[in-house]
């Protein structure tokens, strides 16, 4: 006997597993076929068992019991927490870079139309420059710079929301490294569930690929750092401790993602233990 | 399979992902679908329409959507949520489409509703592909074809795409598949190959 989402068949003998199509995507759930020794089902099984009555019924009822179980799947891998923080992070991202993109070339502009124009030994942050050319510009140059001034307004906007989604949806990880890096990390490993499965070394150069393949093709020494490489007490460590202190840290990142998964709550022994140890290696420098 | 002139193209109703029709048929682009890109660039399966068939890697539907103009039923199987959604939208307006969203490396998810097919198809970017089709080789009909479509940039981005290549058909002949015909799909698609195989009549298969 072999068990098939529509009943129990094999040896000329068949039960069916009675119900509608919702009870039988219920039942198909529960399904785990042993694949040694697996018959494929024949669709004649289905009709003795009275499931249906020929081919077209048979094909009709299946495709209907699949969607509906294929439905309930999609919903349940969207019901995630994360999944809104892993949209809302890769837009910030790209809204990064096409800001970035559209500063420069926005000044570029405004240098052609003022000749006498340099930005040497000025210290006007770009998106200060841009704003100036959205207030004294008309025409289009204008328009571009007010609206990428906009665009600058609402990343600031969505860049609160991502730290502060962060800060709920996995509070460990954010609590270490802050809410905005903890969620580029959740991006580049592709969800919360897939972070709390890699092994510390992999989160350590998360998002220093090319490097790490360099590495790992040529002679090139391995990246320190990736993503990680954004928090302070990486960045700001001295080059010779950056190592250890990425290292450390990405330790405990890996234990917290998996507290973060698994409990989905801040653990304050955890992270006081966490911090501690790697403020130990930062703080003999900074 | 169907072509006009020099073009392939599938009968069944348009405008699924913005395809050209050409005398009312839908033309299938080998520069988008691998499949119609192995019909270009060598034999691969004649599609006729009694066939039965398992469509491993199935994503958007696309051409999920023209095989099922061929064929009496796919079986499409699909893990990621995002393609999955594409390909429900796909198989609402094509009967004989059967959307499964399973993990195509763990058939025992979706054997319960497998009856046994003609052809297994598989396009999937995963490290094991061969290992992927031999675990799915127990669909198969005594008389049942396989076609591979392998990424080799999936398997190991270290190795050549010609050691892959090769290491796979070695891989799938030890299991005792019978490599029937090997081809790279350039120019339509940069390191990929196809492979298709058939089970041969003697019993040999071991793993």
């Amino acid at each position: 006997m072999q068990s098939y989402w529509f009943g129990d068949a094999g040896d000329g003998r068949c039960q069916a597993a009675c119900g509608d199509p919702a009870a039988l995507a219920k039942r198909l759930e529960t399904l785990q076929a042993t694949m040694d020794g697996f018959i494929p089902l024949r669709w004649e099984d289905a009709v003795a068992c009275g499931t249906c009555t020929d081919r077209a019924g048979y094909l009709s009822l299946l495709r209907e019991v699949c969607f509906l179980r294929a439905e309930q799947r999609v919903r349940e891998e969207y019901a995630g927490k994360d999944t809104e923080l892993l949209q809302m992070v890769r837009t910030l991202d790209e809204m990064d870079e096409v800001i970035n993109l559209l500063s420069e070339r926005v000044a570029e502009w405004n240098q052609v139309r003022h000749p006498t124009f340099s930005r040497k030994y000025r210290r006007t942050p770009a998106h200060i420059q841009v704003r100036r050319i959205a207030e004294k510009t008309r025409g289009a140059l204008g328009k571009v710079a007010q609206q990428v001034d906009q665009l600058s307004a609402a990343r600031t906007e969505l860049a609160k929301e991502v730290s502060a989604k962060a800060n709920r949806v996995m509070p460990n990880t954010s609590a270490l490294i802050g809410g905005l890096v903890a969620a580029r990390l959740m991006a580049h490993a592709g969800g919360l569930l897939p972070l709390s499965r890699l092994p510390a070394s992999a989160i350590q150069v998360l998002g220093a690929r090319t490097a790490l393949f360099s590495h790992l093709r040529t002679r090139s020494p391995p990246p320190k750092h990736g993503i990680i490489f954004q928090h302070r007490r990486v960045h700001n460590a001295s080059r010779e401790l950056r190592g250890k202190v990425a290292r450390a840290l990405a330790g405990k990142l890996a234990i917290a993602a998996r507290l973060d998964y698994y409990r989905g709550v801040a653990v304050p022994e955890f992270l006081d233990r966490a911090q501690e140890r790697i403020d130990r290696l930062g703080g003999k420098e900074s | 399979m169907i072509r006009i002139g020099e073009v392939l193209v599938s009968r069944g109703e348009g405008g699924v992902y913005g395809e050209r029709m050409l005398a009312g048929a839908r033309v299938w682009d080998p520069f988008r679908s691998k499949l119609a890109a192995l019909y270009y660039a060598g034999t691969g399966i004649e599609l006729a329409p009694g066939m039965k068939v398992l469509y491993l890697g199935a994503a958007n539907g696309t051409t999920v959507s023209h095989v099922a103009d061929y064929v009496e039923v796919v079986y499409a199987v699909e893990f990621a949520p995002r393609p999955m959604q594409d390909l429900l939208e796909v198989a609402r307006r094509r009967e004989n489409i059967v959307p499964i969203m399973a993990d195509a490396s763990r058939p025992e998810q979706y054997a319960p509703v497998m009856e046994a097919v003609d052809l297994l198809y598989q396009d999937v970017a995963q490290p094991d592909q061969a290992e992927i089709l031999i675990r799915n080789c127990v669909f198969l009909k005594p008389d049942g074809k396989v076609i591979l479509m392998l990424k080799t940039r999936s398997v190991d981005i270290r190795k050549s795409p010609e050691e892959v290549f090769r290491e796979t058909i070695e891989r799938l002949a030890a299991f005792g598949l019978e490599v029937i015909e090997s081809t790279w799909l350039s120019p339509y698609h940069k390191d990929h190959a196809a492979i298709v195989c058939k089970i041969p009549l003697k019993e040999t298969r071991e793993v």
